[in-house]
């Protein structure tokens, strides 16, 4: 690069800084990221392909518990949570560290500098995850959903969220351009938000537990603000720039685009102690819980009405490009699953779903057929940029979006249905010779929703393929050479002074 | 530290969130973020890529390639 490559303290300087206030183009962005972003990227798949293995495990073994019943490692609560916690901090957050910094650094249109913040926020990131997961499979697991790692690691992990949102920060706080994108605004939000939550769930539960029920409390104030508060908003960012960038077209409603970000930042934080409905929680924090729950809707419809909208009349545009069929799959997702969370948050519903399958069919249908969907999207865009290669393989690509589209449409609609019977069945009541008793043992139910839980372990070998599918065609790339004539194609162009 | 005292620990962390929002949205208002909304969508699209133009194609069939143009 012509321009000396400012130090970190410069970049911690709140004056204007000449070397660091120059416009960069779109394909200078894109080198510049390619160190970190392939790291997040490899760690991200290799960790989807480790996630996918412990799911089919636990899957089976829910309907056949003696599935590799006698080795200790195998055993069902340690094998679903390393699956929990390859997916979210394993796939979820490494692609979310790939995708997002890459977003955020082409609508910032600064140069990209101290991506090596972001190297060394990835190693700490990894080797704190690969340890959390070894230490749940030895047995050190911590009996808290979502914050099961162990503490010797946790550290490791809080320290890179902070890098992370350091870096996140330190673009944005050069950016050159002028308007802020609805993207950045919610990435921004979300690498501000998460390292806080983290840390302060990890302080409050882990290190100087709370005592009792305000540690469930807690629990549920992050797990769902990890969903809500750091997965969806990066989700969100990616569809909001890559729908419009693919298509050419400007979003529908851009007025629309902003109310529904600041109602997500206003609301959503309420809304995890729906979880703990029927709970011995004071009433009125549950009702609070409810009422944002349901106050989700407005971004909801806003978001759904300008994903939808943008793409009206594109359909055949949008299915020739790899990017968009796994973007408006995943938008569409995000309507539905949205809905129906706000729904499950009413009491009445949720004692039918609560302590039921029809709540990990959600769980799926959000983080996988909405987050994860989107994210593949992202990376089919990112990749051939930051690489200056075309996919090696159409068929690959194809294969991966059927079977994850089919394996995902069957998981959550097999839940549901199997989730919804349970929860029927575990309260219905009869009366026996005066009494009321229950009308199932809870050996009776688990029988009749069974085939539902074959049709689920038959999903994830969908799902499996679909992975392995996406990881060939990755490093396949990875390999391969430089696709020739590229460099005087749009997006690609030499910028005047050269690329390094 | 009691029970109670938990509690409006975490519904005071929780209030910082709604806080923080609050004073974005009060900067983003003063900054002018949110005013002149259709050149704020346009705003991603640019010389290398404009405005009305698909950027991305499934490798190979159709002779279109995702990252050239045509």
């Amino acid at each position: 690069m012509s321009a000396k490559s400012p130090s970190l303290l410069d970049s911690f300087k709140t004056s204007d800084n000449e070397a660091l206030s120059i416009r960069a183009r779109l394909c200078e962005v894109d080198t510049s990221m390619r160190g970190p972003a392939v790291l997040f990227l490899v760690s991200a798949v290799l960790w989807l392909l480790l996630g996918t293995f412990f799911a089919l495990i636990a899957s089976i073994k829910i309907h056949s518990p003696y599935f590799a019943g006698s080795i200790e490692e195998f055993t069902f609560g340690r094998v679903r949570t390393v699956h929990l916690n390859a997916m979210i901090y394993g796939w979820g957050t490494n692609v979310i560290l790939a995708i997002a910094p890459w977003i955020m650094g082409r609508l910032c249109r600064t140069r990209i500098r101290h991506t090596s913040i972001l190297i060394t926020a990835g190693i700490f990131y990894n080797i704190g995850v690969t340890i959390g997961v070894i230490g749940i499979l030895l047995g050190d697991m911590q009996g808290v959903e979502w914050l099961e790692m162990p503490t010797y690691a946790t550290p490791l992990i809080a320290i890179a969220f902070c890098l992370a949102g350091v870096w996140v920060v330190l673009a944005f706080r050069w950016r050159q351009s002028n308007h802020i994108y609805v993207s950045q605004w919610y990435i921004l939000a979300a690498f501000f938000w998460l390292p806080w939550l983290y840390t302060v769930a990890q302080i409050m539960i882990l290190f100087i537990p709370a005592p009792g029920v305000v540690q469930s409390l807690t629990n549920w104030w992050f797990a769902h603000n990890v969903l809500g508060l750091w997965l969806t908003p990066i989700a969100l960012a990616t569809a909001y720039y890559l729908i419009p960038k693919v298509l050419g077209r400007p979003i529908h409603s851009y007025y629309l685009s902003l109310v529904g970000f600041w109602s997500l930042a206003f609301f959503y934080n309420w809304a995890g102690v729906h979880h703990l409905i029927g709970g011995p929680v004071p009433a009125w924090v549950i009702s609070a819980g409810v009422v944002a729950s349901v106050m989700m809707v407005i971004p909801v419809i806003v978001t759904a009405v300008n994903h939808h909208m943008t793409v009206v009349g594109l359909h055949k545009e949008g299915w020739a490009s790899p990017t968009i069929r796994f973007i408006v799959f995943g938008a569409l997702n995000y309507t539905a699953v949205s809905l129906i969370g706000s729904t499950m948050a009413l009491r009445s519903v949720n004692e039918v779903t609560h302590f039921t399958h029809f709540t990990v069919g959600h769980s799926h249908h959000g983080v996988y057929g909405f987050f994860t969907m989107i994210m593949f999207g992202g990376v089919y865009y990112m990749l051939p940029r930051i690489l200056e290669r075309e996919w090696p393989s159409a068929f690959l690509i194809r294969t991966h979006w059927w079977m994850c589209v089919s394996g995902i449409i069957l998981m959550v609609a097999a839940l549901s249905v199997g989730g919804w019977i349970q929860g029927v069945q575990l309260n219905a009541l009869v009366e026996s010779d005066g009494v009321v008793v229950p009308a199932y043992t809870f050996a009776e139910v688990t029988q009749n929703i069974n085939w539902t839980l074959v049709l689920r372990s038959l999903s994830g070998v969908l799902l499996t393929i679909g992975h392995i599918a996406f990881a060939i065609n990755i490093f396949w790339m990875l390999g391969s050479k430089p696709t020739a004539g590229l460099s005087k194609a749009t997006l690609l162009t030499e910028s005047e002074e050269g690329v390094s | 530290m009691g029970w109670t005292a938990y509690i409006l620990l975490i519904f005071g962390f929780a209030s910082l969130f709604f806080v923080a929002a609050a004073f974005a949205l009060n900067w983003a208002h003063r900054n002018g973020q949110l005013e002149h909304l259709d050149a704020g969508a346009a705003s991603i699209f640019d010389e290398d890529e404009p405005l009305g133009e698909q950027t991305d194609y499934f490798p190979g069939k159709g002779g279109k390639s995702p990252i050239s143009k045509n």
